[in-house]
């Protein structure tokens, strides 16, 4: 197209336009959540006998539900913004997007819906042992969390103890759901002794809203329904359970990251926590670990686990209008302490840095610097 | 206000937009309906540029690449929410250029 001025106009130049601003692309960004699909003949041929024999498929799922005939982009399915099944994919999404690290997600619309424990724990070995082989070598840039048969704690420390010497892989990858059991019933302290031994950080992320009966997902009719707002109350459910059940007295140093159940409920939910906490504890000791432990009561206020334990990646964050209000709700969700950043490519609602560094009213060079990298960093022991 | 040329009408495809700098400005162009409208590139959500957005409903609006928000190619206006709107630029074709005011 023309550049030169034409018959008396000031000329125009045509451009492609860099949606990322450009101060994401000085800062370190770490993106905590990026969803990693490995096309199914690779994980086919990494599956072992003999289930590599009798498996063609990627294995059936339950009902899923995805957001198509919301966002009406038919075709798509999950991967709203694209596919990345390739170490060499990954680093040319995250060039697109300013980042500097990612941690992997397993991509595969819930694996944990399989129905047979042992096929799932195959190809969880599968998807891991490909990494290791094929996707680490590609760049230090690539970190993950290993996927496990979460349904059988015994299943999935197993897998944890054979692949969690490979540094590259810097959690556990778990979801929550009113489907799940509560990941902090001490059922899973297989899972928390193994991931122990080896400094993991459990990633506790949305998922399974579809594939099993349950009265309130089949009530529902919504992408807005299933996936912005029932993972609040889950995540809240599961925080709870694992405060109160005693999972960060027997485990002190365990790390969560919780992913996609949102963030500015914390407010209110460290206060409730706590207030209940302080007029009926007595239940608390009637608890698997409390019992195992002799203990009484918890060793602190149930808010302090959160600032000391947990950490919440911030895709899909919803900012207000007034500045003012943003400014508060960060304050009172202690964002420069407990936010990751995160970007859930290549999902629907799939959220860019811009937004950490287009608010310096209320999110100061300091905070910006936590959200993008620096609280990650403190988070992950191995990163 | 200054008057910038920006291309040749067939320059961009029916149903397509594109990106130009003038001045200070990034405005998008969107050709639909034999017509051109152009608005502020940057989408009001999280920044994404609007020249790699879908133009839809019938040549009516342009939607987000990132996340759907649509606006109305006429008035800007966010077809959902009218009260976020992206700054129209006047657009025209004279003597076979597209001419832009901004
Ligand atoms: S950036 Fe445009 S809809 Fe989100």
């Amino acid at each position: 197209m023309n550049e030169s001025a034409h018959s008396g106009f000031e000329s125009a130049r045509a451009v492609t336009p860099d949606p990322i601003n450009p101060k994401i692309r000085t800062m370190e960004v770490v993106d905590t959540d990026f969803h990693f699909s490995p096309p199914w003949p690779v994980i086919r041929s990494y599956l072992k006998e003999p289930f590599k024999s009798r498996i063609w498929h990627y294995p059936a799922v339950g009902l899923e539900y995805n957001p198509e005939p919301a966002n009406e982009r038919p075709g798509v399915g999950q991967d709203t913004h694209g596919t990345a099944g390739t170490g060499a994919e990954v680093l040319r999404i995250l060039d697109q997007f300013g980042t500097d690290i990612v941690i992997l997600n397993p991509g595969y619309n819930r694996p944990m819906s399989i129905f047979s424990e042992p096929v799932l724990a195959a190809f969880c070995e599968a998807y891991n042992d490909y990494l290791v082989k094929e996707v680490f070598p590609v760049s230090p840039r690539i970190r993950a969390n290993m996927m496990v048969c979460q349904r059988n704690p015994e299943l999935a420390a197993r897998e944890i103890r054979r692949v969690g010497h490979h540094r590259q892989f810097v959690g556990v990858f778990t979801e929550f759901s009113a489907l799940y059991e509560q990941l902090g019933n001490a059922r899973f302290d297989p899972i928390y002794d193994a991931m122990r031994d080896f400094d993991l950080v459990l990633t506790a992320h949305s998922g399974g809203w579809f594939n099993h009966f349950s009265p309130l997902f089949n009530g529902a009719r919504t992408w807005i329904e299933l996936f912005g707002n029932a993972p609040i109350a889950n995540a809240i459910v599961h925080l709870a359970a694992m405060i109160v059940q005693g999972l960060f007295d027997k485990y002190p140093k365990q790390k969560i990251l919780f992913q996609e159940g949102g963030v500015w409920w914390l407010s209110d939910f460290m206060l409730r926590i706590d207030d209940f906490y302080v007029s009926a504890p007595g239940d608390i000791a009637l608890t698997e670990r409390k019992l195992a432990a002799g203990e009484r009561y918890l060793n602190k206020l149930p808010s302090e686990y959160i600032l000391e334990n947990v950490r919440f990646s911030t895709q899909p964050i919803t900012i207000p209008k007034n500045p003012k209000h943003f400014g508060w709700m960060l304050e009172l969700c202690h964002a420069k302490d407990l936010f990751c950043f995160s970007t859930d490519w290549p999902h629907q609602t799939m959220d860019p840095a811009n937004w950490v560094v287009e608010h310096p009213g209320q999110i100061d060079e300091a905070m910006q610097k936590a959200i993008l990298g620096g609280n990650a960093r403190k988070l992950y022991a191995r990163l | 206000m200054t008057d910038y040329f920006l291309c040749k009408p067939g320059d961009i495809p029916e149903g397509e937009g594109r990106a130009f700098q003038a001045g200070e400005r990034v405005v998008a162009v969107f050709h639909a309906n034999g017509r051109f409208h152009a608005m502020a590139n940057k989408c009001l959500h999280r920044g994404a540029s609007m020249c790699d957005g879908a133009i839809a409903d019938g040549g009516s609006t342009i939607r987000c690449p990132w996340h759907n928000w649509t606006f109305d190619l006429e008035t800007g206006r966010n077809v959902i929410d009218p009260r976020e709107a992206l700054r129209k630029f006047q657009v025209r074709v004279e003597d076979g250029q597209v001419i832009l005011s901004a």
